[in-house]
């Protein structure tokens, strides 16, 4: 079978070093469909925004969930995984209340210093999905729902209210080898992956999720 | 990938690009009335701002109409009725269930970034998919996308929607090593935004490596330079390693305007925005070849309807056919009408300096800021960054050279302090700091 041609070449990184990962369009709108399973047991109104910090290359992990919130009614805002955009983030939590903020890692919170913001004040009230860096720092915080966001190859982990994080049962085949997730894709992808080694410390978990969504829970070591 | 084989594809991606005079005047004339009325009953400030003036939808028959009636608004109105509303849009930005699929925000170099509410396809991103198209990039291309200081998120369509794959990357000097491997991997065709600061950078790995541009660059067809005028240096620069430059620059935050091959002026889609230039003391039109600050009106986006917008811009505008094909107006930007400071007499503009500060090899960055403590000043006082590790004797040297260099170019009194362009890049946003300061 002829592989189809990416429509974006974003990137994934294992072991410190990134790798070109080309997807269709249609790949990320369907991760992102799976996504509204788990952004759903979260029960945000439509109409309410969540704010989206990541990076530019990591458009194949993260469009998938700006496409879950809109599908959900809601509205994205966007600010840059770096100190230099921490401001923007401070800026966005204030300008909009949004009800959660996705991906906020080290860089932020060293930022948010940086500039002279209080986290406690911009993540206050909100639901952080933090990057692994950045979790055990935001669960802290005080009246901060923290969860956790956790970038697996070309996928992103999305911790749903029941405090599981879910991966696409449909798209990906997932194991572990030596404590490590592996991840083999099962549909049409412009690049499929074959026991990709993401470097993330994690196991497959056989258990039905409290949440509501039937994807498989991945449980981090 | 090359480029998908056929016969031959239309010269423009759009057939409006080169409609006639007539059909754009008609156009215009349609679509300014039928955007008076969405932004009048749609857009809280533009109600308020014509309902004083004492205007209404139903009085904007004509463009005649639409030029003698419609009562501008500025940047400051917009921050008036935010901090009057708390309203973060200013009254301005419309949130369209149905419509409204995520809200950007501008970079906030002077600010809090001003929100910009994203449709399915942002007027920017058709003015881009034009520009790329005229640059040479075809269905099957491959394209690098640096996002710039504006953030909109990851819901890009349009080029896809053309046949071209993105390759995304950040605006950040560590990603040259990517940005150079991607371009022998994939052999994309163009890139956008190039700004000067990730050229600098380009330029230290080309020099620290042996890495040949040449070879890295040779599929590209062109590449979108923005953010700030080019200088001479970077643009012979740019011009060694066999890339062409395109200039581009925002057309009042409605719009995206770039160069075309012809390298004469700013294309303004005149189906996206209807463009106007005045005297920016008085108000009243200017006509098109002489200097004015521009005035935009979207003609397209619900969701952000600015009318009669005063940019600030000092243009000259041009809408004679292009050399390049177009019909559309195109405009030469001198500069912010804020920026400019008058010295003896003398109008003096950042883009004047920065052509003087990028030719000495400590200051090649460009890193400077003109101290303006009012619109008329006795001297230029300019702050200009340095780079610690291309200093090759003391900083009295610098200065004395570049102090020289610039009172000969500009000719008014002039004092020169040196800071390391560290401190400079603090004021950010990265790679965009302002220009003018008040101390």
């Amino acid at each position: 079978m002829t592989l189809p041609r990416p429509d974006v070449i974003g990137s994934y990184t294992v072991d410190g070093k990134m790798h070109f990962y080309g997807s269709r369009r249609t790949e990320l709108d369907r991760a992102g469909v799976s996504m509204v399973r788990t952004l759903k047991s979260f029960n945000f109104d439509p109409g309410s925004v969540i704010t989206n910090v990541s990076l530019t290359p990591e458009v194949v992990q993260f469009a998938p969930f700006e496409y879950a919130v809109q599908i959900l009614g809601m509205y994205g805002t966007n600010a840059d995984l770096s100190p230099f955009d921490a401001g923007r983030v401070e800026s966005l939590s204030r300008q909009f209340d949004p009800v959660a903020m996705i991906g906020i890692g080290k860089e932020t919170l060293e930022g948010l210093e940086m500039l002279g913001h209080d986290a406690k004040t911009v993540f206050r009230g909100r639901t952080v999905w933090a990057r692994p860096d950045a979790y055990e720092a935001v669960k802290v915080l005080p009246e901060v729902d923290a969860r956790r966001c956790v970038i697996a190859g070309p996928v992103l982990l999305l911790e749903c209210a029941r405090g599981k994080l879910h991966l696409d049962s449909r798209e990906w085949i997932a194991e572990s080898e030596n404590d490590q997730l592996l991840l083999t894709s099962r549909q049409v992808r412009s690049e499929p992956l074959q026991r990709l080694a993401t470097g993330v410390a994690a196991q497959v978990s056989e258990e039905a999720c409290a949440c509501g969504n039937h994807d498989m829970v991945i449980e981090l070591l | 990938m090359a480029s998908q084989t056929q016969t031959r594809w239309p010269d423009v991606l759009d057939p409006i690009e080169v409609a006639s005079r007539a059909f754009l005047d008609s156009h215009q004339e349609a679509s300014l009335a039928a955007m008076s009325r969405h932004a009048f009953y749609n857009a809280p400030l533009i109600n308020e701002v014509w309902k004083k003036a004492g205007v209404s939808p139903d009085d904007i028959k004509s463009t005649a109409d639409f030029k003698e009636k419609v009562p501008f608004i500025t940047k400051d109105d917009i921050r008036d009725f935010r901090d009057r509303n708390g309203d973060p849009s200013g009254g301005m930005s419309v949130r369209i269930p149905g419509q409204t699929v995520s809200i950007g925000t501008t970079s906030g170099t002077t600010g809090d970034p001003t929100p910009v509410p994203n449709w399915r396809r942002m007027p920017s991103e058709e003015s881009y998919s034009r520009d790329f198209w005229h640059i040479g990039a075809r269905p099957g291309d491959h394209i690098c996308h640096i996002m710039f200081t504006f953030r909109g998120g990851h819901r890009r369509r349009a080029s896809q929607e053309m046949g071209l794959c993105e390759i995304a990357f950040s605006m950040s000097p560590t990603e040259i090593p990517r940005l150079i491997e991607a371009s022998k991997i994939y052999r994309p065709v163009t890139m956008s935004i190039f700004p000067g600061p990730l050229i600098l950078a380009m330029e230290h790995y080309f020099e620290k490596t042996g890495e040949d541009p040449v070879d890295v660059f040779k599929s590209y067809k062109g590449a979108v330079f923005g953010g700030e005028p080019l200088g001479e240096r970077l643009k012979n620069l740019t011009k060694s390693w066999g890339l062409e430059v395109f200039e581009t620059t925002s057309l009042g935050d409605v719009a995206g305007a770039t160069h075309c091959r012809m390298h004469d002026g700013f294309h303004a889609y005149e189906d996206l925005a209807f463009i106007e230039a005045v005297d920016p003391v008085t108000a009243e039109p200017v006509p098109d070849g002489e200097v004015g600050e521009l005035v935009v009106t979207t003609l397209v986006d619900r969701l952000s309807p600015l009318v009669r917008y005063r940019t600030g811009d000092l243009v000259i505008i041009d809408r004679t056919p292009c050399g390049c094909g177009r019909t559309h107006a195109k405009f030469n930007l001198l500069g912010r009408a804020t920026d400019q400071i008058l010295v003896e007499g003398r109008s003096i503009l950042p883009r004047e300096i920065m052509g003087l500060v990028e030719n000495e090899s400590e200051t090649r960055a460009s890193l400077f800021q003109i101290v303006r403590t009012g619109r008329e000043m006795d001297e230029l006082k300019l702050r200009i960054g340095y780079n610690k590790e291309r200093m090759t004797g003391p900083d009295k040297e610098l200065h004395d050279r570049l102090h020289g260099k610039i009172k000969e170019a500009i000719g008014v009194p002039l004092v020169v302090e040196l800071v390391d362009e560290q401190e400079l890049l603090k004021l950010g946003p990265p790679h965009k700091i302002p220009r003018v300061t008040k101390s």
